[in-house]
């Protein structure tokens, strides 16, 4: 069956090339939030506010880029491991694949709906940090677990 | 939906692995599909039932489940 919009299965080794350093970045900025020099560059900036400022529009401005940097790893190292094909990606894996991201967009929002009602102020923006992040998480972890347990399937039959 | 995959597979002597490779699916879809846990499409219906010289009909059968809808 012709599968579209999956990257080759070559692919999915670049993607963890990407996610794993991203990963490590990642956490220690979330612990330490401290940002090196060397990444204070200027950037082009379409839009921005200062707290307390009005709106600019299309303008340079200096920023230390770290976050960027994570935050492009994670989803573009996350979006390349979930949609990389598997080695034998067929109808039946791309069954467990729909199934794994309906299961993923529920969990996703269910999190952050219980964040909505229960969590505030600057924590509930680190929630939303965290869920551009986790609907990636969440589906590569359950398509993954359904693609093992399909295999352990078939070893408890040998 | 039954289906006699495991039977046509003893007589043809051949494992779910080999009937995978035959009809270019993977290991899981075969044994999804003789556990009656994945309802195939009908092109690999047609495969399988082709690697077995029956019909369609001859290997898979609907149950009674299949027409509560």
């Amino acid at each position: 069956m012709k599968t579209n919009y999956l990257f080759p299965y070559q692919i999915k080794k670049i993607g963890w090339i990407l996610f794993i350093p991203g990963i490590i970045l990642g956490f220690f900025f979330l612990i330490d939030q401290s940002e090196p020099n060397f990444l204070n560059v200027t950037v082009f900036s379409i839009a921005r506010q200062a707290i307390f400022d009005d709106n600019v529009f299309f303008t340079l401005t200096q920023d230390n880029i770290l976050d960027e940097i994570i935050g492009l790893l994670l989803i573009i190292g996350a979006i390349l491991i979930a949609f990389s094909k598997e080695k034998f990606e067929d109808e039946f894996i791309s069954k467990i694949r729909l199934e794994s991201l309906v299961w993923a967009i529920y969990l996703n929002y269910a999190v952050l709906i219980l964040a909505i009602i229960f969590i505030y102020d600057m924590t509930f923006f680190w929630v939303i940090v965290l869920n551009m992040f986790t609907l990636l998480f969440f589906f590569i972890f359950r398509f993954n677990w359904a693609l093992i347990k399909s295999k352990k399937q078939i070893r408890d039959e040998e | 939906m039954k289906n006699s995959i495991k039977v046509e597979r003893a007589k043809k002597n051949i494992t779910q692995a080999q009937l995978a490779e035959l009809v270019k699916v993977s290991r899981q879809t075969i044994n999804a599909v003789e556990l009656g846990k994945y309802n195939l499409s009908t092109i690999l219906a047609l495969k399988i039932s082709t690697v077995f010289n029956q019909t369609v009909n001859d290997i898979f059968e609907l149950e009674d489940t299949d027409l509560d809808v």
